[in-house]
């Protein structure tokens, strides 16, 4: 059953929230501290939805989507992608939009909505 | 007590210290914080923002079994005017922390002419304008501020589309703290001009609420401020709820049929369902009917009609959010699922209307009844008007509008 979600953040309070908050789900998180080990990561693992923070210390979570969206590994092409920001900045939620994520939340995650979002995706395992 | 701050070089007492001295020896109820998400419990002694485990908004929670031995609906009723009469039911532990303005009991008025015109026959406005500052906000701001002067804060950040900022300035002023406020850089002159002029730090951003949101959590969380921003912290709903208490107390202790409501972030709206359980709870509606809840926004920035339609539990960011409304440009709101949770369970709708619709309502309140809205109050005519139409409305029904701030401070839409 897919069941694996990619969690692309580099703030380790946000990752520790996201971890036990999908695990107690029955997920297995697979854990990037930048877009770069990000992107790596969707490339050679099996990856069923992948949470991506937007404002990271390398490539940015913008960047991130539009390399995921034209990888040679055709499923990353259409693997849902929730984009998640603290919206710090203008138009955050159309410009992640338009790199390819499906869906855009902003923080804090509400974990209740997280689980929604998640669900409508990849069915509680 | 009395507050010898409160009187005069000749001696006079001050309205607040009327007030003050009207208050019973059991300043709140105030039992606890509970998380409206997990359930999850905090002391309310302690400085807190939302439920750090499951990021929810917290919600105040009172010891309703104990205020109903002892609190008398009727003697709030006879007390002096004013938000605080009903301090037992809010979250200040000390009267000397109530930072009082003049905020609460704004007039609910009858609206005879367009009563006729529209066809029916009990409608009204809850006109929010006589408030401190213009506009509902006061309510929230009041009684946040106290209760974060009552906490030790010292310094307050908030991110507003215009009048919760001048608001939060005016309290903050009063109170001795200092108010940093991050706003769109296209808020109405006046919520600017009244913020600064009130002593508060202002940050003009090029974006949105949500941006403004982001840069305020950014700079709360570096310098240790305390976040005001609407639901991240428990006390402005306490604020707003007294709209509530005060509705039932104008219709003799039951609730109207219908209330239509300007909805940007919704502490308002939660506010007033959440008055509406507690009375219940305190015993003291005449019946347990309650109104249909109508959130309206603007059909450029709607994310709680579009969820409301699909029947979602939580908003999907609304992206290039846009309307003259400004008060209504929140692409998301935080507290979203609490918006939809108490529609739904009032058995209301979620409807939007369009820039035009709201300046022809603002027109249309002026010049039939004297009441020169913000544009977020005229919206809710706009919105009755498309009810009506939709027979949603039943022309016998008791219905309130809100009309949550001053047209004075929206001068510019008519430069």
């Amino acid at each position: 059953m897919p069941n694996n979600i990619l969690y692309v953040e580099d703030n380790p309070d946000n990752m520790m929230l996201v971890q036990r908050a999908l695990e107690a789900r029955g997920y297995r998180l697979l854990k990037a501290r930048n877009g770069l080990d990000g992107v790596a990561t969707a490339e050679s693992e099996q990856v069923d939805l992948i949470l991506l923070d937007i404002n990271l210390p390398d490539i940015d979570g913008y960047e991130v989507a539009r390399r995921l969206r034209s990888s040679s590994k055709r499923e990353l092409t259409s693997v849902p992608i929730i984009a998640v920001t603290a919206n710090a900045l203008k138009g955050d939620a159309e410009k992640a939009l338009d790199a390819g994520c499906d869906v855009y939340m902003s923080k804090p995650i509400n974990i209740r909505e997280l689980w929604a979002r998640v669900e409508a995706f990849v069915p509680t395992p | 007590m009395i507050n010898s701050k409160s009187s005069d070089m000749h001696g006079r007492e001050s309205v607040q210290t009327k007030v003050l001295s009207a208050i019973s020896m059991t300043p709140s109820y105030l039992s606890h914080l509970e998380c409206s998400g997990c359930g999850k419990e905090y002391p309310h002694n302690q400085i807190h923002t939302f439920c750090p485990f499951c990021q929810s908004p917290l919600l105040s929670l009172y010891d309703l079994k104990r205020a109903r031995q002892s609190v008398d609906r009727d003697e709030i009723s006879r007390r002096q005017k004013g938000m605080w009469r009903w301090h037992e039911l809010l979250p200040v532990l000390n009267q000397e922390n109530q930072i009082f303005l003049g905020e609460g009991d704004t007039p609910l008025l009858s609206l005879p002419r367009l009563d006729k015109e529209l066809g029916l026959s009990h409608l009204y406005v809850k006109d929010e304008s006589s408030n401190p500052t213009g506009s509902f906000k006061a309510r929230g701001l009041a009684a946040a501020v106290s209760k974060a002067k009552e906490l030790g804060v010292e310094k307050v950040i908030i991110p507003t589309a215009g009048n919760a900022g001048g608001a939060m300035a005016a309290y903050a002023a009063r109170a001795g703290l200092k108010a940093h406020i991050f706003m769109p850089k296209d808020t109405p002159f006046a919520n600017i001009e009244e913020s600064r002029m009130a002593g508060a730090e202002v940050v003009l951003v090029d974006g949105l609420i949500s941006d403004a949101a982001g840069m305020a959590g950014e700079k709360a969380r570096a310098e240790g401020w305390f976040d005001v921003s609407t639901f991240k912290e428990p006390y402005r709903v306490e604020g707003k709820k007294v709209m509530g208490y005060e509705l039932a107390e104008a219709f003799n202790w039951q609730l109207p049929d219908v209330i239509i409501y300007p909805t940007g972030g919704g502490t308002g709206l939660v506010g007033m369902w959440k008055a509406f359980d507690e009375l219940e709870k305190l015993g003291w509606l005449e019946n347990t009917k309650r109104p249909r809840m109508v959130s309206v926004q603007a059909d450029g920035c709607a994310p709680v009609v579009k969820a409301f339609q699909a029947k979602a539990t939580f908003c999907d960011f609304w992206t290039n959010a846009h309307t003259l409304a400004s008060g209504l440009r929140v692409p998301k709101s935080f507290a979203d699922h609490l918006i939809l949770q108490d529609i739904y369970e009032s058995e209301g709708t979620a409807i939007a209307v369009s820039d035009g619709a709201i300046l022809e309502s603002q027109k249309q309140l002026a010049s039939m009844e004297g009441i020169f809205a913000a544009p977020e109050g005229a919206a809710t005519l706009a919105a009755l008007k498309e009810l009506i139409k939709q027979n949603w409305i039943h022309p016998e029904e008791r219905i309130v509008l809100f009309n949550t701030g001053s047209g004075l401070k929206y001068l510019d839409h008519h430069a």
